[in-house]
């Protein structure tokens, strides 16, 4: 197993070129592990975007799970996107964590739902970090504060690669959800850690930092290296640069 | 050689996947490792590489199904592209039985596959394509603008023309209620209700001569589509047939044996009046339809439940080793029929949070996606008490079977005018008889028979949910 993971903070990123980064980024992922020529380097990957108000579709919904029309969604500018991922219907947008793991899962035996289940304990325990006591609940993925959803997954996997990853509230506009049936469940309350703290609420760059610290852990990396988001657009269009002269390396802790 | 694709193992715990989509048609060329098929479980999708260069010679499970691990679900071929489409024609005509019983467990094909190989082609019924069914291969000149055209209609309703032959001529002609007009499940169910007849089954092969006096067999499966050609006295074949248990029929036997060999199974029955149920629903059911929400007696057998449960929560709870787990929430299971495809019981999530409307707009999809097996795995689990309609085949009454770990279930049944003693007059009323089977570890007699008594005099005094609900 990898023991390095890679992680970014993108910044601004459309959701359109979101998915070009993680298809760029899945394909490097697989051809290092394949040996292919080229030599990109075996990393896994942990991305961080900031999507602007977007609604996604996964190969487990369909259109059902709106509840308004189409016309209304472009009116208030948001967009539809179907993505491949698992899960129903989804939203994204500020005040969100979205987080894209970029998982070699070969060495992991490809045990999709374990791999499922860890993504889960470590938004779990990031929340319990910061005070909000959040769970599973069987059957139904995601991770739940009370009867209320607070963070939603969704994966997709190409060449036992995943990608897509999870959707922790922490602070957006929950109004946005009434939007969806989310995750096509029918009568499913959104919640967020700002919903439950209040004023106490980690700011979006704690928070970003104590999930990819939990995560690595949690995954069993050995080091976490933060990236800067302009070498992983030069490395998604194919531009080496030596990534290793910006980094901040320091162990997960 | 023809070289299998199966679902793999995904994961310890993954038991079983759904072909969330083919990547590739039937006859195209696919590259070693080149992405073939999504498979879906749980909320990760995944794409099957293809494990080898070459031609995908059949689908034997359309998108939108659910199959346990290791089932086959295609055959690639690692002939080249010419003669591949002639090759598709042959194996997919000829090949289903064999197929089929290779990979027994999983999809055992719905459509008795007794007769002739050419029975399930055109049989209308076919729930789930039998295994070997050349599904997605194009059928006519039209075809590839077809497949275009498609491209607009969901995998749900793809699969249901598949099913039942609709040409893409007939979907144009539908108008649709979905977004931008497009034709949606429901529309194609609402116009296949109403199609007087599907077309006559024709062989895949070449057509026969007209005037030749057909066989017997085929002439009487012709006759009598969708009809099990058994003709009485006839050589139809052996008079036993061995029918491997599907995995749905697996599960069924699994609960229903630990229901009855864990609970404390007892039933007590009850009548109701419903004439003022009845009355509401013959003022409503227009008025809804007109709205687009087919109106059944369901939603108020749920609404009443409810409000019993909530009077007697006892009752919506849960054995948990020797823990009684009492529930604030009331997810109300519908057991639905499914025919040969076996029961199920998907659940409504908070019903004391939703109107009579929405209940009945939730009723009825969530049966109609039971029987197109488009159920997600939450809406099977998490229920906490069940509702069996044995009525709408004609039962006057029943001794359900508890949907453990649950504790009671409500049964109901057909609603018939019969006389009934009314102060000291014979009166004719729309009666129905209501049983409750409950876990007697748990719940009492006393318990059940009042719990029962409210749900009957909710529904014999609707008026009483405004004041109480």
């Amino acid at each position: 197993m990898s023991g390095l993971l890679s992680v970014c903070h993108l910044g601004p990123t459309p959701y359109r070129e979101g998915l070009a980064l993680q298809a760029a980024l899945v394909r490097r992922r697989a051809a290092a592990r394949d040996g292919a020529p080229g030599g990109a380097e075996a990393t896994d990957w942990l991305l961080f975007p900031d999507h602007p108000p977007v609604l996604t579709v996964g190969r487990g919904g369909n259109e059902r799970s709106l509840r308004v029309s189409r016309e209304s969604l472009a009116a208030r500018g948001v967009e539809l996107f179907e993505v491949t991922r698992g899960g129903d219907m989804t939203w994204h947008g500020p005040g969100q964590l979205v987080g894209y793991p970029i998982v070699d899962l070969e060495p992991r035996g490809r045990d999709l739902h374990r791999y499922l289940r860890d993504l889960e304990e470590a938004l779990i325990l990031a929340l319990e970090r910061w005070g909000v006591p959040a769970r599973r609940v069987p059957g139904r993925t995601g991770v739940w504060a009370g009867e209320e959803k607070i963070a939603s997954l969704g994966i997709a996997v190409r060449h036992w690669v995943g990608y897509h990853g999870f959707a922790l509230n922490v602070a957006p506009d929950l109004g946005f959800f009434e939007l969806i049936h989310p995750c096509g469940l029918r009568g499913i309350h959104m919640t967020s850690v700002a919903a439950r703290l209040g004023a106490a609420t980690p700011p979006l760059g704690e928070a970003r930092r104590e999930v990819a610290g939990l995560l690595a852990r949690r995954l069993g990396y050995e080091e976490i290296r933060w990236v800067p988001a302009e070498a992983v657009r030069n490395l998604a269009s194919g531009i080496e640069t030596s990534t290793a002269a910006h980094t901040t390396a320091h162990h997960a802790a | 050689m023809p070289i299998s694709i199966v679902v793999p193992q995904l994961g310890e715990s993954v038991a079983e996947g759904t072909v969330s989509k083919w990547l590739k048609q039937v006859g195209e060329r696919v590259r070693k490792d080149e992405p073939l098929v999504e498979i879906q479980t749980d909320k990760i999708n995944v794409e099957l590489p293809s494990p080898a260069e070459g031609v995908l010679e059949a689908i034997t499970v359309p998108e939108g199904t659910t199959v346990l691990v290791g089932t086959e679900i295609g055959v690639l071929g690692s002939t080249a592209a010419d003669g591949a489409s002639a090759l598709v024609t042959a194996a997919a005509a000829a090949a289903p039985a064999p197929v089929a019983a290779v990979t027994a467990p999983a999809p055992a094909p719905a459509a008795p596959v007794h007769g002739a190989g050419a029975a399930p082609v055109g049989a209308p019924v076919a729930a789930a394509p039998p295994a070997g069914a050349p599904a997605g291969v194009p059928a006519g000149p039209e075809a590839e603008e077809d497949s275009a055209r498609q491209g607009n209609l969901s995998p749900a309703v793809r699969k249901l023309m598949r099913e039942h032959k609709v040409a893409m001529s007939e979907i144009a002609a539908i108008r649709g209620t979905g977004l931008a007009g497009r034709v949606s499940r429901d529309d194609l169910l609402e116009y296949l209700k109403g199609r007087a007849r599907p077309p006559a089954a024709t062989p895949a092969g070449p057509p026969r001569p007209a005037p030749a006096p057909p066989a017997p067999a085929a002439a009487s499966a012709a006759a009598l589509p969708g009809l099990a050609p058994a003709a009485p006295g006839g050589p139809a074949g052996p008079r036993e047939e061995l029918i491997p248990f599907s995995k749905v029929r697996k599960l069924i036997a699994e609960n229903m044996l630990r229901a009855k060999h864990t609970a404390a199974h007892t039933h007590c029955f009850d009548e109701a009046d419903l004439s003022a149920i009845v009355a509401l629903r013959r003022e409503w059911a227009p008025k809804l339809e007109a709205q687009g929400v087919r109106l059944t007696y369901m939603p108020f057998f749920i609404k009443a439940a409810v409000l019993a449960l909530k009077e007697f929560p006892w009752v919506n709870g849960e054995v948990r080793g020797e823990v009684m787990v009492v529930k604030r929430y009331y997810n109300i299971g519908i057991a639905v029929g499914r025919e040969e495809k076996g029961l199920i019981v998907p659940n409504l999530k908070d019903c004391d949070r939703k109107n009579l409307v929405q209940l009945a707009g939730e009723v009825n999809d969530l049966a109609a996606r039971a029987r197109a097996e488009r159920l997600r795995p939450d809406e099977i689990a998490g229920g906490t008490f069940s509702i069996t309609n044995a009525g709408v085949y004609g039962a006057l009454n029943s001794a359900p079977v508890i949907n453990v770990p649950e504790v009671a279930i409500l049964g109901v049944h057909k609603i018939a005018e019969r006389p009934v003693a009314r102060g000291g007059q014979v009166v004719v009323r729309p009666m129905m008889n209501l049983a409750i089977g409950f876990d007697h570890r748990v719940v009492d007699g006393e318990l059940a028979v009042k719990f029962l008594r409210r749900v009957c005099e909710l529904l014999e005094r609707p008026e009483l949910l405004w004041f109480y609900a």
